[in-house]
């Protein structure tokens, strides 16, 4: 059961930290842009097109990957004092009532949508550096089926945690408060 | 548990709502489909499910009834289309795109481990005022708090070094736990701030004048309780000791040493991004970059800078920005089925129907935002329920900045409101054992007065938010 589970939650993070470097590029361009702009007085006709789309390359391919370190806010208000196997049924009947229409729908038609853009060879209207729009209409079907298939990898963990009790583990990953490091922080600060 | 007996309380509610909406009407309208979408939103939030997907899930449902043509092939139905064009309008707003980068920030600050020197600065700094300590964590988590924008992060890191030092130093554990929460969680209201960035977004405000307007407001919230702590040590000074000697006599050349290594290029990267955008030299989306960009050298400066940090920092901000821009695609789906089965129009003519004052409306709105903010996080009010509100500030008069400037404020309020307060839990999680979950939330009741008191006088002195906007952009 944790083999494929886990293989799919790699294949997520893996995208998901290849996209997350975006975020370096996006900065980049932004800071190149306001340079070139206040210093070199030549603004860049492309900064503005690059930029929404290494923010948007950036927050769906990392769909999956927040999907599968649990990071999606959810409002667990009650959930948390459920028990695990309860917390696992309403999971499992809400991904298929609500996730699997919904990221169906966004994989399936966003491959129509992408192919459309395609075809005409499509191009960005905002700004006179005519940079190719259907790259970015790419990414939609592609981010909807690898959301698509964490969402199979959480229905599996469903099942798992319905027949043995307890949620399966997750991949380790950085979180956003490293207790260790927290408290090894602190205690050479208060030794200083 | 409390806890889940609140929740089942509010769901028992939601339910009763519910029917009783559908059964005084004489007949079913789509709109009244609409209200139902909406009422089960909360109780389907409240089952624990990602709310991106439920969104998503519930405005496909209710938008396939809606598209419903009798004879119409099941997949030519329009909702399925909808669902591609509004993932591809968040991907090409161009407002959302600066939330990466002031996330991005948030995580590079937080990572160059500025924040115990900064606190140990500032608490030299203000040993002579009453309840020193308690002033000094307040204007650290201020600083740090503005700077990073990250509530939990804040609080924890708070509570792990300002927490013990007030311990030690003898302070109340009630005000001590009171200081840190309502402190950390001022990151989301004085700018940059990501949820004044979403509440334009929504509201199709300004940015540049939402941060104008919440400056003044996040400034005197923070004095309001600064003034809050050094009236208590005044009034009753067992509650907040004075400090040994031994840890406040400092030559004052080293305190000035002290303040410019931590609280100086802090501050300083602070004031460059607010100020640039402020003073309309660069958009948010610049200065937030250029904010990136100094808080990496910031993060070099202190030689805090690892591979392993600034990697961390990248993958973190995917992931909170996926998390984020996911949430408006559920959003914008579940907004845009709303609107077509008239669910708006309805609730309109509905609130309308009461014939309140302004002032009445905005009490309602506020009261309701505030209710809901009990159970919900602030981003799913921001996206979901603040929008319905929206359409109706022409009618009452309301002006939208303004209107979002008493959300943020409500906001700081129902995050540190018990049982569900996020902010107690992460005290909690890293405070000695014997400080209690009730000890942190008595603490932190006085600061809700507070707040409550700063939407008061934002509401009677509107001029406290609007007045710099006014000023820099008539």
């Amino acid at each position: 059961m944790s083999s494929p589970l886990h293989a799919i939650d790699r294949l997520s993070a893996w995208a998901g930290k290849a996209a997350a470097w975006c975020i370096v590029a996006l900065t980049a361009v932004v800071c190149y842009d306001v340079v070139a702009r206040y210093v070199f007085n030549a603004p860049t006709q492309w900064g503005f097109d690059v930029a929404y789309m290494l923010y948007a390359t950036l927050f769906m391919m990392a769909g999956a990957y927040t999907l599968s370190r649990n990071g999606h806010v959810r409002g667990d208000v009650l959930y948390r004092f459920l028990s695990p196997r309860t917390q696992a049924a309403l999971d499992l009947g809400l991904y298929l009532l609500f996730f699997v229409p919904g990221i169906l729908a966004l994989a399936w038609f966003g491959i129509g949508f992408a192919q459309e853009s395609w075809i005409m060879a499509e191009r960005s209207q905002t700004s006179a550096s005519n940079i190719p729009l259907y790259p970015l209409k790419m990414i939609i079907p592609v981010a909807g089926a690898l959301v698509l298939l964490q969402g199979l990898a959480e229905i599996l963990r469903c099942v798992s945690c319905l027949r043995h009790g307890a949620w399966p583990p997750r991949l380790h990953d950085v979180e956003e408060v490293d207790l260790e490091e927290l408290r090894q922080l602190t205690q050479d600060g208060s030794a200083r | 548990m409390k806890q889940a007996r609140f929740g089942l309380a509010f769901l028992a509610l939601m339910g009763v709502g519910i029917v009783a909406l559908l059964l005084v009407p004489d007949q079913i309208t789509r709109g009244h489909l609409g209200l139902l979408m909406l009422g089960l939103i909360v109780v389907a939030i409240l089952l624990g499910f990602p709310t991106a997907f439920t969104l998503m899930g519930l405005g496909m449902v209710f938008g396939f009834i809606a598209f419903y043509r009798p004879g119409q092939p099941f997949f030519a139905n329009p909702i399925f289309d909808q669902m591609v064009l509004r993932t591809f309008g968040v991907m090409t707003n161009d407002v959302v795109i600066s939330v990466p980068l002031f996330v991005f920030m948030g995580y590079l600050v937080e990572r160059a481990n500025v924040i115990d020197r900064l606190f140990h600065a500032l608490q030299v700094a203000m040993h002579r005022v009453p309840g020193s300590l308690g002033v000094a964590t307040i204007a650290t988590c201020t600083l740090f708090a503005t700077a990073t924008g990250i509530i939990g992060a804040t609080v924890t890191l708070m509570g792990l070094l300002a927490l013990p030092a007030m311990l030690r130093a003898g302070y109340d554990v009630k005000l001590s736990a009171g200081v840190i929460t309502a402190g950390g969680c001022l990151g989301i209201l004085i700018p940059p701030s990501v949820m004044l960035i979403l509440y334009g977004a929504t509201a199709g405000v300004s940015v540049v004048q939402l941060y104008a307007g919440a400056m003044l407001p996040g400034l005197m919230l923070a004095l309001f309780y600064v003034a809050y702590v050094i009236v208590r040590a005044q009034l009753n000074p067992a509650l907040a000791p004075k400090l040994a000697a031994e840890h406040t006599e400092v030559p004052l050349a080293q305190v000035a040493k002290m303040l410019a290594t931590s609280f100086l290029p802090l501050t300083l990267l602070i004031l460059a991004v607010l100020g640039s955008i402020v003073a309309g030299i660069a958009t948010p989306t610049e200065a937030a970059a250029i904010g990136a960009l100094g808080a990496v050298l910031l993060a070099m400066g202190y030689r805090k800078l690892t591979w392993a940090r600034f990697k961390e920092s990248v993958f973190l901000t995917a992931r909170t920005t996926a998390m984020v821009c996911w949430l408006l695609v559920g959003s914008s789906l579940f907004a845009a089925t709303f609107a077509l089965l008239g669910g708006q129009a309805l609730l309109d003519g509905w609130i309308k129907g009461f014939n309140l004052s302004p002032t009445g409306f905005l009490i309602l709105s506020q009261v309701i935002i505030f209710l809901l903010g009990w159970p919900l996080e602030w981003t799913e009010i921001i996206v979901i329920f603040v929008p319905i509100f929206l359409p109706l500030l022409a009618h009452f008069n309301v002006d939208p900045l303004f209107f979002g400037l008493l959300v943020a404020l409500n906001l700081q309020a129902a995050f540190l409101s018990p049982p569900v307060a996020m902010a107690a839990f992460y005290l909690k999680g890293v405070a000695p054992p014997h400080v209690t979950l009730g000890q942190i939330f008595h603490g932190m009741m006085p600061f809700m007065v507070i707040q409550v008191l700063a939407m008061v006088v934002l509401y009677v002195f509107p001029q406290v938010g609007l007045w710099l906007p006014q000023v820099l952009y008539r």
